[in-house]
């Protein structure tokens, strides 16, 4: 993942035309303060601290709800590989719950978790949970056939063959799945901070909406996308990281 | 008794409620201990299903199947099963690859490590043993699939098709090396091909399968001295038994 400095080009270019549009064209600088303007309350907030803890509370809230389902995606969806009854039984919730917008259910986990943390956690929850099923299931039933029985012919059977054939195997999989969720719990957390909150860095960005804050709101949008970004790195990281023998086998799975 | 004793042995595969597909019928091969078999015969006839069903990874329908007199139920380090398609494990090395036998036995890491040195030495794969499988050509991987079957000391190797993919020069080397790791490893070895000259080369017999129903037609004893060396290809009585395997297999076409 080398610096490509080609890449840099196309944005620097939008970020130029734009400010030269906000400086010296007549356009109301409401609608498209100059990105010198954005930096300028960038770096006020960042001196005086202000912005960090609504960093620090979307994160926690995005990580709370990760963590959870990726304990409960990956349990599931191994046991529905794993079993029948279980794939009949949990099956069709999957199907019936996972089409459903993350944010319709906004107004339910406010009455069932109030409008604290608890809702918030909850819709990153809601958010990261089907990635993660559904690749775990995906993943260990795409396991080559052959592969295990030549797996079994040498021996492996029950718990072996799962945890020394099967998750290894289906580990690709459910890794992406898991990198494909730290994405959408960042998507799920600024959502829902500007449907309600006081804090994070989603309502950092409403709050400065609604008082026609425009350049304000522009540098917490730059916030979240570096936020993302961040995510994004370290999920691949770790990544490749873990699948040093599959990231140099075949490029699926990487949208780089 | 014979070591491999397959009687009349009937393979029916149930796709759904109403396809049925008879693989093998009325299948009867006997194999001696330490015996080198080859079987021949045309695409779909049956041959990995027979193989399969040795290993242990499909059920026979009807008939008998013993080896070493115990019938085959499941799967048994005891018989390996090597594939045309390697199917090595990817997440692991070369050495990791030919241990997961021992793993699963959960036998000590240095004396697994003492064991998967002496099979790396076999299949001539010294140097290597940390590589990763993408790292290795189709011989290698192949080498690699074969030790990793042998490490567990197996009765009877299953050799489905394992040079199928690969190129003329590599495949005739990994023959020759094949005989003279079977030599060392003193098993069973049953060996699926399409290649004639391959079978014969490499057999101490050659069973000839027909198709539909998928059965042995007739079981060739292959005279020629060992050790054999590839100058055997060129030998008159090679030629006689090349040119009647081919009409055996051809007279169904
Ligand atoms: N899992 C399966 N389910 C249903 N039918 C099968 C299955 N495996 C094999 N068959 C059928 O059984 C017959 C024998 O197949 P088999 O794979 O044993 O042939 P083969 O001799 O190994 O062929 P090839 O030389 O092409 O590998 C074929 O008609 C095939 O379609
Ligand atoms: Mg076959």
């Amino acid at each position: 993942m080398r610096f490509n400095y080609k890449k840099m080009i196309s944005p620097l270019s939008i970020l130029a035309l734009w400010e030269i549009i906000g400086r010296f064209i007549w356009i109301d600088p409401f609608f498209f303060p100059p990105p010198t303007a954005m930096l300028r309350e960038l770096y006020a907030m960042t001196i005086t601290g202000e912005v960090f803890p609504h960093i620090g509370i979307s994160i926690v809230r995005a990580l709370s709800g990760y963590i959870l389902a990726a304990f409960a995606g990956l349990t599931l969806g191994l046991l529905v590989a794993w079993s029948r009854v279980v794939e009949n039984i949990a099956d069709p919730l999957i199907e019936l719950v996972r089409p459903i917008s993350t944010f319709a259910l906004v107004p339910v986990m406010f009455v069932w978790f109030g409008i604290g943390n608890g809702s918030k956690i909850a819709i990153i929850f809601k958010a990261c949970f089907f990635p993660i099923v559904l690749n775990t299931i995906a993943g260990i039933k795409g396991v080559d056939k052959k592969l295990i029985q030549a797996a079994k012919s040498l021996g492996a059977e029950g718990m072996q063959l799962w945890i020394k054939v099967l998750i290894p195997a289906a580990l690709p999989m459910i890794i992406t799945g898991l990198r494909i969720s730290t994405a959408m719990s960042m998507l799920a957390i600024v959502g829902v901070e500007m449907i309600a909150a006081d804090s994070g860095i989603g309502f950092l960005v409403i709050d400065a909406q609604r008082t026609f804050a425009t350049a304000r709101m522009f540098a917490g949008i730059i916030v979240i996308s570096l936020l993302g970004f961040t995510f994004d790195r370290i999920a691949r990281f770790v990544e490749n990281r873990i699948l040093v023998w599959h990231t140099e086998t075949s490029l699926s799975g990487r949208m780089t | 008794m014979y070591f491999i004793d397959a009687e009349n042995v009937k393979k029916v595969y149930a796709e759904g409620r109403q396809k049925h597909t008879v693989a093998i019928e009325d299948f009867t091969l006997q194999v001696a201990e330490k015996e080198f078999v080859s079987i021949v015969g045309q695409s779909g006839c049956g041959k990995s299903t027979f193989l399969l069903m040795v290993a242990g990874l499909e059920q026979i329908t009807e008939g008998r199947l013993t080896i070493d007199g115990q019938p085959v139920n499941g799967p048994d380090p005891l018989r390996s099963i090597v594939f045309q398609e390697y199917l090595l494990f990817p997440w692991k090395t070369v050495r990791g690859n030919i241990e997961f036998g021992l793993e699963l036995n959960k036998i000590p890491k240095k004396e697994r490590s003492n064991i998967s040195s002496e099979y790396i030495r076999l299949v001539g794969l010294t140097g290597f043993e940390n590589r990763y499988p993408h790292e290795l050509s189709g011989g290698m991987k192949q080498r690699v699939a074969i030790a990793r079957a042998l490490v567990n000391k197996p009765k009877v190797i299953l050799l489905d098709e394992p040079f199928g993919s690969l190129d003329a020069l590599t495949r005739e080397g990994l023959q020759t090396e094949l005989l003279r790791i079977w030599l060392e490893a003193k098993c069973t070895v049953l060996f699926v091909t399409h290649s004639i000259s391959e079978a014969i080369y490499l057999s101490d017999k050659v069973a000839i399968m027909r198709k539909r129903p998928g059965k042995i037609k007739e079981m060739i004893t292959i005279d020629l001295p060992r050790p054999r060396t590839r100058d055997v290809f060129i030998s008159p009585e090679f030629r006689e038994y090349e040119r009647y395997l081919k009409e055996l297999v051809w007279e169904d076409l």
